[in-house]
């Protein structure tokens, strides 16, 4: 997953990745290695990445300037509009489960260029038909100021693309080894697949060589049990 | 910053327009776009650990942190530091913001503190006392009992750094 986020950062632009993200950090980190070499990378809390001297006011002032060309978010659950919900599941007051509530997603899915979403498991639970609660929708109507939004999602199955015409998230690729029915039973929304159902290029040999190394070395100082645990050979 | 309201991006057409009816939708009367409005929080009292505090009351804080804008909120500001020292030592620091004195009603000098939490260059994180507090919180007699043992049973400050293991902290 780190190798297909890695593909999505740009050279030369600014890529942030926020609390709790130790797999788009590893994504970024080896874009900014291979491809991406003049690409500026923030990173939350990590020494070496993160310039903002003054709290989160001066991050959060920095992204409503439009500084952040991609960003990352997770979700509770995923709907296929792009929609997500960070806040419960089930009822608001007495939720099945209270999530960990929507932290800066309600401001940063509008005013990041492009956001990549992602999730370590891809199942019908996640990405559901609709979601319980709208923490930050997938797109706005022109009356509401929004520079950008969802772009792709990346799971350990597959990888969707939003489509800014539909407003809905697409198949646009499976992983190596999987069919298009195991990921459409994983997913709770009927998946329309536009370029039929292509093969995600696998991680090279250069990306698994940088990943293990210095990407390693450098996320272990911010997420020491991930650096142990996740990066796993073939 | 004393504005009754601010306007925040993002926000509108999601479930936050219901879950919080003290937001409000307007429209920004430059664009004609949907903006939101925030009513502003105003703490009556607000407490501070600072990482370092001098004796006129100046504090030095984590730079990670939004302490500065919420003593600046709040109508009352009560600061802790486990150390506090002379003016000009709090001048060279080369780490942390600065909060004058202006913002500050009370300064206790508090060793340890922080904790459970960590105050930077000088302890860290108490995973274990988090993670007994953790289990203690589930219900409320439970809790009663982490209060019993972490509060009223403890007659001061020195008393509470013996009970939490760090009794090395006591001045």
């Amino acid at each position: 997953m780190a190798a297909v986020i890695a593909r999505e950062v740009r050279d030369g632009e600014t890529v942030a990745v926020g609390t709790l993200s130790p797999l788009p950090a590893a994504g970024v980190l080896l874009a900014a290695r291979r491809h991406a070499l003049r690409a500026t990378v923030l990173i939350i809390n990590h020494e070496d990445y993160w310039p903002f001297r003054n709290g989160s006011k001066e991050f959060y002032d920095f992204a409503q300037r439009g500084k952040i060309d991609l960003f990352f978010h997770s979700g509770g659950q995923i709907d296929q509009l792009g929609n997500l919900n960070l806040i419960a599941i089930g009822e608001h007051d007495h939720p099945a489960i209270r999530l960990p509530g929507g932290a800066g997603a309600p401001m940063l899915y509008y005013l990041a260029g492009r956001v990549i979403l992602f999730r370590t498991e891809h199942t019908p639970r996640i990405f559901v038909e609709r979601v319980d609660c709208v923490t930050s929708p997938g797109s706005s109507p022109p009356r509401v100021p929004r520079r950008g939004g969802p772009a792709k999602v990346v799971t350990p199955l597959a990888v969707l693309a939003f489509n800014p015409g539909s407003r809905r998230l697409e198949l646009e690729s499976v992983h190596p080894g999987l069919s298009f029915e195991e990921v459409q039973r994983s997913t709770g929304f009927p998946l329309v697949a536009p370029r039929g159902t292509p093969t995600t290029p696998p991680p090279t040999a250069e990306d698994l060589a940088i990943l293990r190394g210095p990407v390693r070395t450098s996320l272990a100082k911010l997420y020491p049990i991930f650096a142990l645990s996740a990066f796993l050979a073939a | 910053m004393g504005v009754p309201f601010l306007p925040v991006p993002g926000h509108v057409g999601s479930d936050y327009e219901r879950l919080r009816p003290e937001f409000r939708v307007i429209a920004d009367p430059y664009s004609g776009k949907d903006v939101l409005l925030v009513p502003a929080i105003a703490p009556d009292v607000s407490f501070l650990h600072a990482l370092q505090a001098d004796t006129e009351g100046n504090l030095l804080l984590d730079e990670k942190e939004d302490d500065c804008l919420l003593a600046q909120a709040s109508r009352v500001v009560v600061a802790s530091a486990d150390e506090i020292i002379a003016p000009e030592a709090l001048r060279r620091a080369p780490y942390g913001v600065r909060l004058s004195a202006i913002h500050v009603t009370a300064l206790v000098h508090a060793p340890g503190g922080a904790h459970p939490t960590a105050c930077r260059g000088r302890y860290g994180l108490d995973e274990a006392h988090i993670r007994e507090y953790l289990r203690l919180a589930a219900s409320d007699d439970s809790f009663r009992d982490y209060l019993q043992r972490y509060v009223f049973d403890l007659k001061d400050h020195g008393a509470y750094l013996g009970e939490a293991g760090l009794a090395a902290l006591a001045p």
